[in-house]
């Protein structure tokens, strides 16, 4: 660039204005670390699921115990990340907000469901010793659709706002894998939370990896 | 009639860090000065002209031992940035 001195006609002040905003819009790439670890997370913890359903042996512990414990990686992962940004965007700001509006609506949910399912779980044992057989509603069945619901909130909306389509179409397959989850057994509904969490979180995650080892190959040839 | 162009904002340099500042809510000296391709020297002295017309706010601190300058625009860096891009499209019309 010119010193300062550089006069500038009114074209190329706009030109200027409009090049540096865009610079500063693309700016940093996210390591796509958090990303490949939740996907992965919820994936093992879906499949595992599964696995305990279909092979009927139960897991040492509750799988999904695997999520409070990948809380802590996320913490330091995002202080690094927080800590290497040379820039906060509004966007990031925002971002932050949405994920974490994502994270607590999950532990609210989670909370509900243990909720409702304690208060339906004797009514369905007392129903099974009266009649013999089990109660045809599986609350159980109809947990899925509620977190793949919430899975493809923040992941449309971050895909929406970084213009990063891997994020957006993930956000999408959520919520067409909520439909189907309606109308399919748990079985699928694990298998199609695997899937989710793999396509939403996973695979935009290695994408993200990419791009960041690009930019940062592209920062070093310029130094 | 012709809208003034503000001097302090009519430069190549400055106009390009209150461009890049416009868009984040913060920046680090070293960012600004990457995107700016300019030396060190130089934006330092553009920097403290903005930060003297109260367009940006200058912080300083350390990380990791090494010192670290934040640059944030104002409200009233914001308000000027606004004037010159309309009195930059008023001179574009005609």
């Amino acid at each position: 660039m010119a010193t300062e001195e550089t006069v500038l006609t009114e074209k190329e002040s706009l030109a200027l204005i409009s090049q540096m905003i865009n610079k500063a819009k693309n700016a940093y790439h996210s390591t796509g670390v958090g990303a490949m670890l939740w996907g992965a997370v919820i994936a093992i913890c879906s499949l595992v699921k599964l696995s305990e359903i279909h092979f009927n042996y139960t897991f040492p512990f509750d799988i999904y115990l695997l999520t409070l414990l990948a809380i802590i990686p996320q913490i330091y992962i995002s202080v690094k990340e927080k800590k290497q940004k040379p820039v906060k965007s509004y966007d990031d700001i925002f971002l932050d907000y949405v994920w974490l509006a994502f994270g607590i609506s999950i532990f609210l949910l989670v909370h509900i469901n243990a909720s409702v399912f304690g208060s339906w779980e004797p009514v369905a044992v007392e129903y099974k010793s009266l009649t013999g057989h089990s109660a045809a509603f599986r609350f159980s069945e109809f947990v899925s659709p509620f977190f793949l619901l919430l899975y493809g909130m923040p992941t449309f909306i971050t895909g929406a706002a970084c213009k990063f389509k891997p994020m957006l179409y993930g956000g999408i397959f959520c919520w067409l894998c909520c439909i189907v989850t309606v109308y399919t057994n748990i079985k699928i509904d694990l298998l199609l939370t695997a899937f989710s969490a793999i396509i939403a979180w996973f695979i935009p995650g290695l994408f993200m990896e990419k791009e960041y080892r690009m930019a940062k190959k592209q920062e070093k040839m310029h130094v | 009639m012709f809208k003034d162009l503000d001097p302090i904002l009519h430069s190549q340099l400055r106009l390009a860090v209150i461009s890049l500042l416009i868009s984040v809510k913060e920046a680090e000296f070293t960012f600004i000065k990457e995107k700016t391709n300019s030396s060190a020297g130089n934006l330092s002295v553009q920097i403290n002209k903005l930060k003297e017309a109260g367009y940006i706010n200058v912080t300083k601190q350390f990380r990791d031992n090494y010192p670290l300058t934040m640059c944030r625009i104002t409200p009233e860096g914001i308000t000027a940035f606004e004037k010159y891009v309309n009195a930059l499209q008023s001179y574009m019309k005609l």
